[in-house]
């Protein structure tokens, strides 16, 4: 075994280190390019309404028992900009990059960065 | 094709499908993770014997296989088909075009590299259908595939190499 190893050639060498560097990079790369990327969730009485990439800023007005609510994504981050609700809880939790805002009297969820897991199906079939 | 041909491809099919078997009987600590030691096989038959020999002998064993496993014509039947054609044709080619500058090592983990490859992208377009998750298994498989590909190739070097040395020593013997 010693031999043989011995007697490789030095493009058997090259490939394997080459394969072996590309795959571990991509393990890194597919795993940063993949977290990194959380939508904001927006749902309504219950259903979700809206799915917007959190890294793209913009301003979002949704409909609500007690009237408009404004939502403002920026920099990665949520907001409730202006809520007519009775007492604005949902504005006081101010800025978040994770997690959940609630404003119970519009019936309105905004989810950032929900876990994926649940979301996606797993693997149907193995290869036996 | 004479009959020397077919012996050797039923002999070499026949070690095959005992690989395959067995290895199928292995307990997976990772879902993907398989050594893919019918490999070992189709390399030995592709140097010694040429690419049809090889092509042969990995039909029989993923036709042959997938019978006695029960998964003939189901998905993973068509996962293990194109992931071992891919393998032997791209061997097959690289020892063609790359003459001498691959040792078994290296052809065996170009042989890993498009069996993963065929079987990913069969995967994807077939049953997935999503490219997330393939986005995530799919270096973790190549890196799998990179490690037990050279083992195979170790192996694979070895035995092509007593291979060869007792063919000498019949020759020698018959020669006296």
């Amino acid at each position: 075994m010693k031999e043989t190893i011995k007697n490789t050639t030095v493009a058997d060498r090259l490939l394997f280190l080459f394969l072996i560097s590309i795959s571990i990079a991509g393990i890194f790369i597919s795993r940063d390019a993949l977290s990194h990327n959380p939508d904001v969730v927006i749902e309504m009485d219950g259903k979700p309404a809206y799915t917007l990439p959190l890294y793209a800023d913009r301003l979002l007005s949704v409909d609500g028992p007690y009237g408009d609510t404004l939502i403002e994504i920026k920099e990665g981050k949520v907001r409730v900009k202006e809520p007519h609700c009775p007492n604005q809880l949902c504005a006081k939790e101010g800025w978040i990059s994770k997690g959940v805002i609630v404003c119970l009297p519009n019936k309105l969820v905004i989810i950032v960065g929900g876990s994926k897991k649940d979301q996606q199906p797993g693997l149907d079939a193995i290869t036996g | 094709m004479q009959l020397q041909d077919k012996r050797r491809i039923a002999i070499l099919s026949a070690y095959a499908l005992a690989l395959h078997g067995f290895e199928s009987l292995l307990p997976t600590p990772i879902p993907w993770f398989k050594p893919g030691l019918a490999n070992i096989i189709t390399l030995v038959a592709l140097i010694l014997y040429g690419f049809r020999t090889a092509l042969m002998v990995t039909l029989i064993r993923v036709v042959l296989a997938s019978i006695f496993l029960g998964t003939f014509l189901g998905p993973a039947f068509i996962l293990s088909a194109g992931g071992g054609i891919a393998s032997v044709v791209a061997m097959g080619l690289t020892i063609k075009a790359f003459k001498n500058i691959f040792g078994a090592v290296g052809i065996s983990l170009i042989g890993a590299l498009f069996h993963n490859i065929a079987q990913l992208s069969l995967a994807y377009f077939l049953f997935i259908q999503r490219l997330e998750p393939v986005l995530i298994i799919s270096p973790l498989i190549l890196l799998i595939g990179a490690l037990t590909g050279v083992v195979n190739g170790i192996i694979s070097d070895i035995l092509i190499k007593n291979l060869l040395k007792k063919d000498r020593e019949k020759i020698q013997n018959t020669g006296v």
